[in-house]
């Protein structure tokens, strides 16, 4: 009997981990959080110099922040990539101003869970990354109203901000654009092969004459590796479903048919609405089946990951691959061994077959700056000074532009600070040709990741052969009321 | 003697009470306390009751069958690898408690894929799936089944080993005489597997039933790696189900907290009712 209740016992203790484990991602944070805060509501009542209308985390803070007098600054980085440029640049302020710069930069993919926990914390990040729409509404007891400061004043295209609940919830610190990428030596190449469809680059102009070349690549990929001694296998790299590029057709692709639906219905272009009629989804469906059609993977298997586009596109086996000007630096990179140069690299808009005549790049960003409203007055002072100074002093600048590779969108990047990326050149041209910028109008996607899942999955099935495009329809209408309505209750 | 120990019992049991109130306990309970909760940072609540529990399966006015596929495919999941993952590893202990040559390099070598971490296994066996699978124009993904078996290989290639050890070690156990004393009496292999090897290793078959069982329904790191829950949602074990809704789904924190209850009740009857069913079979030599 007793070794029986130790068993029982024993096996309950195992089952309470199960469950500590599962939500351990939000508790245990907790524990630490508890202890301490009983021991600075007492401070807090001494200092009472809370004003604002915050609750028990945001005391906190400022209970931890008082005794040191000048605030500091801590930086949840988004971007991995550019993770040691921001600790140099932390390490230089800190050395010039003496006040304390923390950078945590989030694992690929882990940004969401790393900001729920760290937001916890009693050292919260300062300074944090949000998407769109969808974060601001998660985080808007935690976004400070940005309207007024030097960054916001700084910015020379206003629209590159987040507006939530009558605030400037956050502000872009980059901007990026997509679209087409070509490989200009290539397509100039297959101009003067015979039978070629078009005479040059340039008489790319419309949805109907790109697929023309891009089929006809495709067709006699054969003949014009021999022609031009390249090693093409397709027109267009391969359009990959897995987790890793799906969001290039869910999310990018997805938005210029979303962009000229609330172009039509006269709605915020990146807050987007409630409902939507998928107006041009069947424009959506000719390009995927560009894509698909005229590149050398096989349909029935691109949901597997097995694809690398970008490797295709970089070591000159397709013409065309749809992304954005972020590649640039991974295209030029010495390290990646590819073959592509900086001058062959172009990049053309994604020619809708709405209004090509005018259609320009998908201009926006993901990125934005949102500063901490729960944080201490002493840390919001000087998370908006270092701020400042990223944008306006010529370290900050030089690394932002020269070191991450990234456009600035504020009106202190000129002259030397200007980017050097192909693209976005290629951008500034379009611009200049007087055409019209596309904006991200994906960015208004509510519960982006179940909404881009259940996309996935039917343009999967279409694309395999095991699902019509009628799913996809589903998916891509109904599924956005749905979540729509999931979001709006969430609020 | 004893008497002093009794009396400064709480005493010498208080640094680990400790310990398990903040490792266990106090998460514990303040994760059920959270699943009746809107919350998105876990000091931010804000109190909606049963609202959480209902939105696992109501959603919108309508059925939602997210959750209940996962529940389901989980369990069928579960049922199979535990069939698999010990009846395998059972039959490999008795033939490597055989005195054949070379047992210990066997046993090494069936033991070595326990040690490689979850992730870094599944992503290896992805791209041997996948590139076997291109042959036919599929891949793991292509139907919620290709990644069933995918995830059962996978998970039964790196448990079988670790079962097989404790089988061994339990055939071990079993005293020589009483074989003798059984092949004395005219036994033969069959009889001799039935009534005395299976008795007599019953306490091992509830340790690693137990384990197995519980390991099948909180499985993560190779759903997430081998088919991260595709096509759709339809690969989804529980685990990864409530990870999803936790992260993936704004404002459904709560939703995903009130899944992690659901989740640690159906473990913990189901493990218990297994602990009762196996323990009841054992026997005393």
């Amino acid at each position: 009997m007793k070794r029986k209740l130790l068993s029982v016992i024993l096996s309950s203790a195992m089952a309470v981990t199960l469950l500590t484990g599962c939500g351990g991602g939000s508790s245990t944070p907790d524990a630490a959080a508890d202890t301490s805060s009983e021991a600075a509501e007492s401070t807090v009542e001494e200092s009472a110099e809370s004003t604002e209308d915050t609750g028990a985390a945001a005391a906190e803070e400022e209970a931890a922040a008082a005794p040191a007098g000048d605030g500091s600054v801590y930086l949840l980085n988004f971007k991995p990539e550019s993770d040691q440029q921001w600790k140099d640049l932390a390490a230089i302020y800190t050395e010039q101003t003496g006040v304390e710069v923390n950078v945590l930069t989030a694992a690929e993919g882990t940004y969401s869970t790393t900001l729920q926990a760290e937001l916890a914390k009693d050292e919260a990040p300062t300074i944090f990354n949000i998407g769109n729409v969808t974060a601001a509404q998660t985080w808007n007891d935690y976004t400070y109203d940005l309207s007024g400061t030097a960054l916001y004043d700084h910015l020379s295209d206003k629209s590159l901000v987040i507006n939530y609940d009558g605030k400037v919830a956050a502000v872009a610190n980059c901007y990026e654009c997509y679209g087409i990428i070509y490989n200009k030596t290539i397509l100039n190449d297959y101009c003067s092969v015979e039978g070629a469809v078009i005479s040059s680059v340039d008489d790319i102009k419309d949805f109907a004459t790109l697929k023309a070349v891009a089929e006809d690549i495709n067709n006699r990929v054969d003949e014009i590796n021999d022609a031009l001694g390249t090693n093409l296998t397709g027109a267009f790299a391969s359009a990959g479903l897995d987790s890793g590029s799906s969001w290039r057709f869910s999310g990018h692709l997805a938005g210029v048919a979303l962009y000229y639906e609330f172009l039509d219905a006269g709605c915020d272009l990146v807050a987007g609405q409630g409902e939507i009629e998928g107006k041009y989804l069947d424009n959506f469906k000719n390009v995927w089946d560009m894509y698909v059609s005229t590149s050398s993977a096989d349909p029935k298997t691109l949901e597997g990951g097995t694809y690398n586009a970008e490797m295709e596109f970089g070591m000159g086996e397709a013409v065309f691959f749809q992304n954005g000007n972020w590649e640039y630096a991974a295209l030029t990179n010495p390290d990646n061994g590819y073959e592509v140069t900086d001058e062959d690299l172009g990049m053309m808009p994604i020619y809708f077959g709405v209004d090509d005549a005018n259609e320009g790049l998908c201009v926006g960003t993901e990125n934005y700056w949102a500063v901490n409203s729960k944080a201490s007055e002493e840390d919001i002072a000087a998370t908006l000074a270092f701020l400042e100074w990223v944008i306006t002093s010529d370290e900050g600048r030089n690394s932002i532009t020269n070191e991450m590779g990234l456009s600035a969108p504020f009106d202190t990047f000129t002259g030397d600070y200007e980017s050097e990326n192909a693209f976005v050149r290629d951008n500034n041209k379009y611009m200049a040709d007087g055409k019209t910028a596309v904006a991200w109008s994906f960015n208004a996607t509510p519960n982006v990741d179940d909404w881009r899942a259940d996309v996935v999955a039917a343009l999967t099935a279409y694309t395999n052969g095991s699902g019509d495009w009628d799913a996809v329809k589903t998916a891509f209408v109904d599924g956005w009321a749905t979540q729509w309505q999931l979001a709006e209750e969430a609020k | 003697m004893e008497k002093a120990i009794k009396r400064y019992f709480p005493i010498f049991v208080l640094p680990t009470m400790i310990a398990f109130f903040i490792g266990f306990i106090a998460p514990f309970v303040y994760g059920i306390f959270l699943s009746f909760c809107k919350f998105t940072t876990v000091v931010d609540w804000e109190w909606v009751g049963f609202s959480n529990y209902t939105r696992i399966f109501y959603v919108n006015g309508k059925l939602d069958t997210t959750f209940l596929h996962s529940l389901w495919y989980t369990t069928l999941f579960t049922a199979v690898s535990v069939l698999i993952i010990n009846i395998v590893s059972f039959s490999i202990a008795m033939a490597l408690t055989k005195g054949i040559k070379g047992t210990n390099i066997f046993r090494t070598v069936f033991f070595m894929p326990n040690l490689i971490g979850g992730i870094v296994l599944s992503y290896i066996w992805l791209m041997l799936f996948n590139s076997v699978l291109a042959h036919f124009s599929k891949t793991i993904v292509s139907t919620q089944w290709y990644a069933f078996w995918g995830l059962i290989i996978v998970v039964c290639w790196q448990q079988i080993g670790y079962m097989m050890i404790i089988y061994v070690a339990g055939i071990q156990n079993i005293p020589g005489d009483l074989i003798e004393a059984a092949k004395i009496d005219g036994a033969n292999n069959l009889q001799l597997l039935r009534n005395v090897t299976l008795p007599m290793l019953m306490p091992t078959i509830t340790v690693c039933t137990f384990l197995t069982l519980t390991n099948g329904f909180k499985l993560f790191d190779q759903n997430l790696a081998l088919t991260g829950g595709n096509p759709g949602k339809m690969s989804q074990l529980l685990a990864l189900n409530i990870y999803d809704t936790m992260y993936g789904t704004t404002g459904w924190q709560g939703v995903g907290q009130a899944k992690a209850v659901i989740f640690f009740i159906l473990v913990a009857l189901i493990a218990l009712a297994q602990n009762k069913l196996s323990t009841s079979k054992e026997v005393q030599s």
